[in-house]
């Protein structure tokens, strides 16, 4: 869909070792994301999809390797991540919104607190992003009194109101209701057709094949394929991959 | 003197295990409408001890607990010291190595409030009961904060905002809200612990026992009394604190 054209995330080499179980969640991992592009990280659960995304923003600390974000090499130590963090939204599978806030202050912490905008500010770019994804009237609500699907849309909400040039996704549809699971695609989908680099880990192929430009196959924590959706579903080559996707439903 | 006596060669030797004692002399109140003010100005002092010492102990206690949950092992090590040596030593010997030692050093002047608090004996008091409660509503503190989900961390770090910021604004919040009932716990403890008080001479309610016993030498009857005021107290919090947790719980939800 889009041209490969200015990389915005690159991965070298990364690798994460956990020593106190001494498994290998990331070995040798590298991606370049470019802007503007979607990528869907698919893979069976231990693959090390999600340490990858969480890598990403240094929610995980790499054991060796680079992540380059802007130019900036985010795994260096005397990066200030905070502020780059600010440009990289996190969208998470438990949604984790504050529950002692209510919607709109949930979506104002952030923006406020970092001096980055007015409270007014904040609040009228709250509430048009609400208007956006059809919440613009829970905006008082405590997250208790939200559906699933509703938490996560105001997820999406609360990192989209950073003003971010990449959105991370850590499958964001996992804990949701079936019956909620069509709401929240749908804003992903807008966001994607709206220009927005997009990482998202994915166990949803209906929406890997539809939305993504590109699609990264893990396993054992290696990138054993990645290409566009429909090579990849239509000519896996790796036997890994071709196992996988017999078991998934597509 | 014949009489005791007389009286003393009919009883048998089971008798004398509890002589001079009664049913009745563990309610003989008689001494209250002298001594009422002794145990009405006993109960305001232990009153203002135990919830002005949990009250002070609130930010040590905060800072002995992010100290703890601190990535630096010299601050985690002194924090935990802190706590270690105040959770394991008896608070009657803290009591007495602050008031003796620490105001030793430094002369608080003799000067009452209220009519009966003598702030000289008071504030070592305070100091040395917020000092003891300090450490132990220091761990209420740090289970607090680590029963909030990490998620909440993460999420907050996530949107750019530093360590502190996030624990400032999203996590301290949540997890004060859920200490609430131990802290209102710890001042019941405090309610009790504070009786020790009463052998450095403040005039909290066991003191006014004590003096009220030995001045009519009805020796039982006032720590029946004091018995049944700090029970009276003590048992209607527990179940108050009791029930505001479960609703608290009930109030719980995934978010």
């Amino acid at each position: 869909m889009t041209e490969k054209s200015d990389v915005l995330i690159s991965v070298r080499h990364i690798v994460k070792e956990f020593p106190d179980s001494g498994t290998v969640a990331l070995n040798d991992c590298s991606l370049d994301i470019s802007k503007g592009e979607v990528v869907a990280i698919i893979g069976p659960s231990g693959s090390g999809k999600s340490t990858l995304l969480r890598s990403l923003n240094m929610l995980e600390t790499p054991t060796s390797g680079k992540i380059i974000f802007e130019g900036t090499d985010l795994a260096d130590k005397s990066v200030d991540i905070n502020r780059h963090r600010q440009k990289m939204g996190m969208v998470f599978q438990h949604f984790n919104l504050f529950p002692h806030k209510t919607v709109l202050e949930n979506i104002t912490l952030a923006p406020v607190n970092l001096k980055l905008k007015t409270k007014a500010e904040a609040e009228k770019t709250a509430v048009a992003l609400l208007e956006r994804v059809g919440l613009a009237d829970k905006k008082d609500e405590y997250p208790a009194m939200l559906s699933g699907g509703q938490k996560q849309r105001i997820a999406i909400v609360r990192a989209l109101a950073m003003e971010p040039d990449v959105m991370l996704f850590d499958e964001p549809t996992s804990a949701l209701d079936p019956e909620m699971v069509g709401e929240v695609l749908d804003v992903m989908k807008n966001l994607a057709k709206a220009g927005m680099t997009m990482v998202v880990v994915t166990h949803e192929m209906g929406f890997a094949k539809e939305v993504a430009d590109r699609v990264v196959f893990m396993a054992d924590g290696k990138i054993l394929e990645e290409n566009t959706p429909s090579e990849l579903y239509e000519h896996p080559q790796d036997p890994r991959l071709k196992d996988f996707l017999s078991k998934v439903l597509i | 003197m014949y009489l005791i006596l007389a009286q003393s060669a009919k009883t048998t030797w089971w008798q004398s295990l509890f002589s001079g004692m009664s049913p009745a002399s563990f309610f003989n109140f008689s001494f209250l409408p002298k001594y009422l003010s002794f145990f009405w100005q006993g109960l305001v002092y232990t009153l203002l001890l135990s919830v002005l010492s949990v009250l002070v102990a609130v930010i040590p206690a905060l800072l002995l607990a992010l100290g703890r949950l601190s990535k630096s092992k010299a601050i985690k090590g002194i924090t935990g010291g802190y706590i270690a040596v105040f959770r394991s030593t008896p608070l009657l010997v803290q009591l007495y190595i602050i008031y003796f030692g620490l105001f030793g050093l430094i002369k608080i002047p003799s000067h009452t409030i209220l009519g009966f608090i003598d702030i000289s004996r008071f504030i070592p008091g305070i100091c040395a009961l917020a000092l003891n409660s300090s450490a132990y509503v220091a761990e209420i503190f740090r289970a607090g904060i680590l029963a909030v989900d990490a998620g909440q961390t993460e999420a907050a770090r996530s949107l750019g905002l530093s360590g502190w910021q996030a624990m400032k604004l999203v996590v301290l919040p949540q997890a004060i809200k859920n200490v609430l009932p131990a802290l209102a716990n710890e001042v019941v403890t405090m309610v009790k612990e504070s009786s020790i008080c009463m052998t450095l001479g403040m005039m909290e309610l066991m003191w006014g026992a004590k003096t009220v016993a030995g001045t009519t030498y009805i020796t039982i009857a006032p720590y029946v009394l004091v018995a049944i005021i700090y029970f009276a107290i003590n048992f209607p919090a527990s179940k108050a604190i009791e029930a505001v947790e479960r609703r608290m719980r009930r109030g719980d939800r995934k978010v």
